[in-house]
């Protein structure tokens, strides 16, 4: 997949209300658990600008992308 | 199972109808095309003062969330920026004016997880959101949709037209909700016309639930009596009935006038352009950017409304506490700043969120039951009606409303 491995999607499960908007852009990348929060079941089944519109898709901010020119920490990770 | 032969069309024509009396108070008789308005507020703010039917010049009043409210000033939102920034502050905008006691005795949409904010609204959607989840689509689809769009089909197939507007989109969503809370089909249109009477649907469900209580089933209600929540002292309690009914009667009034108006949206832009409808009918994987893109271009409820709780700057507009602020998603979703040609109705567009179903916590909980019923419907319409047009000896289908959009009719020929 062209750039997902420089790309790393961060998750927030506290934030997360199982909307499901990531899975409607994202669907090779994010799933819910069976309390409908987000996990990732491919941190590469999605191009890069998928993964992003997916992030940008997610409506409390419970999605983040860390490229690897600009890392951020690691938070929350499920 | 369903026995669609008993929903009256006549009946249905009544009740689905626009222009009918039913709808009038949510400005269903507007006949101009807001778009051009909305631009020119757009451009020359993002946030104005005054309600969005007045501001749109609208003539009389009209009704929806956040409205009317008399005693309070109102701004409404037009662009991307400010109505996305609104949805994401749920402290600032607030989904009602006071709090919400859902164990009260009253049933009704004040009651429910849609007037609800922070803490509260969090452990009440918690406790369906699996149920709305993508990967339950399919459930959805095989309990209640599938049959219904393929019954529906069954009843006009032989006759070479049909009008889709009320018989095909407008009874799908609500035979998939009345089915999925285990409510008969003979009984699904007098719902529908005791929308604002919650004490009547309340009647219908009462041994509903009571039933369930007593021996679960695969639907929805079953999935509501069993669930448990949990307290904010960590305790947890099942839902009572009043609660399951507010539930209920959300998902009734949410539902079922949104998808139907939808789906005729997402035809008539279909059946208006005959090279994209012949694309989608060559390659069904198509109809996912179409919806998509029906619902950022022509989202069937333009606007939704928020409570400020302090005073706030905001896009510009000085807004006092007490205020309603109108979030004017339908022109958000054609702001010049996130799509190109954003007048177009173009499904290749790179696929990107808009505002169609909201945003913020509050972002509809049944869009994926939504987006099922009309991939299931729409896909279904193609599969079965070859050569399926307009009937050009027909008023072609235009698209009214003010707070509740959707097609006049759709009369197609087909085979
Ligand atoms: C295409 C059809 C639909 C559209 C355009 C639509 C749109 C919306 C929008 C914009 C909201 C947000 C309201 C707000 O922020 O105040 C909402 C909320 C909601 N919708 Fe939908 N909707 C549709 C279909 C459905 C269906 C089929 C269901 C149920 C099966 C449903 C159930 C709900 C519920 C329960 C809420 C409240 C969620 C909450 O407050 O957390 N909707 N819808
Ligand atoms: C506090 C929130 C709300 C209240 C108090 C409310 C109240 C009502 C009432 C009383 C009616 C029945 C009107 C009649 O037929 O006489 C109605 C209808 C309707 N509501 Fe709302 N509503 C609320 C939120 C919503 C939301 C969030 C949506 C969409 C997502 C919505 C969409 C509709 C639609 C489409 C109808 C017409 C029903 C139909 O045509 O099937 N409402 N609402």
């Amino acid at each position: 997949m062209p750039g997902a491995g420089t790309a790393t999607v961060t998750i927030d499960q506290s934030r997360c209300v199982g909307s499901g908007m990531c899975v409607v852009y994202a669907p090779a990348t994010f799933d819910h658990d069976e309390t409908a929060k987000v996990v990732v079941i491919d941190p590469h089944g999605d191009p890069l600008e998928v993964v992003e519109s997916a992030v940008d898709a997610c409506p409390t901010g419970a999605l983040s992308i860390a490229t690897a020119d600009s890392p951020t920490p690691q938070k929350d990770e499920a | 199972m369903t026995d669609v032969q008993s929903l009256d069309r006549n009946r249905l024509k009544e009740l689905f109808d626009l222009r009918s009396s039913y709808n009038v108070a949510m400005g269903g008789d507007f006949q101009t095309d807001p778009y051009p308005v909305w631009e020119r507020l757009r451009k020359q703010a993002p946030v104005h003062e005054g309600t969005v039917h007045k501001l749109t010049g609208y003539p009389g009043e009209a009704f929806f969330q956040g409205l009317p409210f008399p005693d309070r000033p109102h701004f409404s939102a037009f662009s991307f920026a400010a109505c996305d920034a609104a949805f994401r502050d749920e402290e600032t905008f607030a989904s009602s004016p006071t709090a919400v006691d859902p164990t009260g005795q009253a049933a009704g949409v004040e009651s429910s997880l849609i007037s609800m904010n922070g803490a509260q609204h969090r452990r009440y959607r918690a406790l369906v959101q699996p149920s709305f989840l993508p990967a339950k689509s399919g459930w959805w689809i095989s309990s209640w949709i599938e049959e219904t769009v393929h019954l529906l089909i069954d009843s006009f197939v032989a006759d070479g037209r049909a009008e889709l507007n009320v018989d095909f989109c407008a009874a799908i969503p609500i035979l998939t909700i009345t089915g999925s809370l285990g409510i008969p089909v003979e009984q699904a249109l007098i719902i529908r016309e005791w929308l604002s009477q919650p004490a009547k649907i309340v009647g219908m469900l009462a041994p509903i639930v009571a039933a369930r209580r007593e021996s679960p089933r695969d639907d929805l209600i079953s999935v509501l009596v069993q669930a448990e929540l949990p307290d904010e002292d960590g305790t947890t309690h099942r839902l009572s009935d009043v609660e399951i009914y507010s539930f209920a009667i959300l998902l009734l009034l949410a539902g079922s006038g949104t998808t139907w108006k939808q789906m005729g949206i997402i035809l008539t832009a279909l059946l208006q352009r005959p090279e994209i409808l012949k694309a989608v009918r060559a390659d069904r994987r198509l109809l996912r950017a179409t919806i998509e893109e029906a619902i950022r271009w022509t989202p069937t409820d333009p606007m939704f409304s928020r409570f400020v709780t302090a005073d706030i700057e905001f896009f510009g507009a000085h807004i006092p506490k007490g205020s309603v602020l109108h979030l004017c998603v339908a022109a958000a979703n054609r702001d010049p700043e996130r799509w190109e040609r954003p007048d177009e109705f173009d499904i290749h567009r790179p696929l990107k969120r808009s505002l169609g179903f909201g945003g913020g916590m509050h972002i509809c909980l049944g869009m994926h039951v939504a987006r099922a019923e009309m991939t299931v419907g729409i896909g279904a319409l193609l599969d079965r009606l070859p050569n399926l047009r307009l009937d050009p000896d027909a008023a072609s289908p235009r698209i009214i409303g003010m707070y509740e959009r959707g097609a006049t009719e759709i009369p197609v020929l087909f085979g």
